[in-house]
């Protein structure tokens, strides 16, 4: 897996060196997520929703912090006129010119993100618990419910939080994250998994994580 | 750590947010005889008060949208929370107590004086 993972520079993610990791069975996953395009559409629901559906074939979340999906794409609420369109990786082009074509009567901006963005899959039943070490969302099942979509701080970095997913107390989680910030979550996230025997992630460039228990651990 | 209400998001910690500075400040149409003064009270002169302050706020974490906010500077209460181009609601300020329970009006002790909106500044 790793090799498929290292391919040319241009055609690396960030985490490129990193392999999925999990605890011990049945608590918590981590991975990267491969390729896939993305995109943020700013659009007024009201003046461009109808637009949107025809063009790409799904519609915009009604309420805030909801999703839509519908089969691979699926579109994120990040605000209450901002969307992240999330697609396979070959459907990039033409779900671009469709939304070009589509909304070319509407305001709107639309911007590919997608190496700007990478997604790291959080799932298993400890999941939430583990993000819940480092954000101060409310992620009790009561209030994060499936389908939802979150913008916070996780650890020092800004993260989107969509909670795909979640079938007997089993969640699978989304985190999209600014590329530069990957290395840093994920080995925050590692960090997190510990009590659940998640193995340790060094930072690649060698920079101590500043938690106690990783300093103390070393001394 | 305090709590405050995303007029879009919900509640969320003050660690997501922004502060963003007295709100309702128009920019002044730019005309040829405008003085230096009249430039520098829109830059640089704000109200201040000890108590009722209508501020902006923006939400950098989440949806990143600026709110407007009433905050009570003096007790941090957040009275109320209302989108960009609403406008402010009415609201009541709370005294802040003083140890020694002075009378808040009268007691000559301007601490515990509260300047509600439109008042003083």
């Amino acid at each position: 897996m790793a090799e498929e993972r290292v391919g040319p520079p241009e055609r690396r993610l960030p985490l490129f060196r990193r392999q999925a990791i999990e605890g011990a069975p049945g608590t918590i996953k981590l991975a990267e997520l491969p390729f896939a395009a993305k995109f943020v559409l700013r659009l007024d629901p009201a003046a461009g929703e109808a637009a949107f559906r025809q063009a790409a074939g799904l519609d915009l979340p009604a309420a805030p912090l909801m999703s839509v999906v519908n089969g691979e794409r699926a579109v994120l609420w990040l605000g209450p006129d901002e969307f992240l369109v999330v697609a396979p990786e070959a459907e990039a082009g033409e779900l671009a010119e469709a939304l070009a074509a589509g909304l070319a009567d509407t305001h709107h901006q639309f911007t590919e993100v997608s190496n700007y963005y990478t997604a790291i899959l959080v799932e298993g039943p400890k999941a939430r618990q583990a993000l819940m070490k480092l954000t101060t969302l409310d992620l009790h099942p009561r209030a994060f419910k499936p389908g939802m979509v979150a913008g916070s701080n996780f650890g020092h970095a800004q993260a989107y939080l969509w909670l795909e997913h979640e079938e007997e107390g089993a969640a699978r989680l989304r985190l999209y994250v600014r590329w530069s910030m990957a290395e840093y979550l994920w080995c925050a996230l590692a960090e997190a998994g510990r009590e659940w025997g998640v193995p340790e992630q060094e930072p690649v460039a060698g920079e101590p994580m500043l938690t106690e228990s990783v300093t103390s651990r070393k001394a | 750590m305090f709590v405050i209400t995303c007029p879009y998001c919900g509640e969320r910690d003050l660690t997501e947010f922004a502060y963003g500075g007295e709100a309702h400040i128009a920019r002044p149409h730019w005309r040829e005889d405008m003085s230096d003064a009249e430039w520098a009270d829109f830059l640089f002169m704000r109200a201040n008060p000890k108590g009722v302050l209508a501020e902006r706020w923006m939400h950098a974490a989440g949806c990143r949208r600026f709110f407007n906010m009433l905050r009570n500077t003096a007790t941090d209460d957040i009275l109320a929370v209302y989108r960009i181009g609403e406008t402010p609601p009415k609201v009541e300020a709370r005294l802040p107590a003083t140890p020694s329970g002075e009378a808040p009006l009268g007691s000559g002790n301007d601490a515990v004086k509260v300047i509600q909106p439109g008042e003083g500044g």
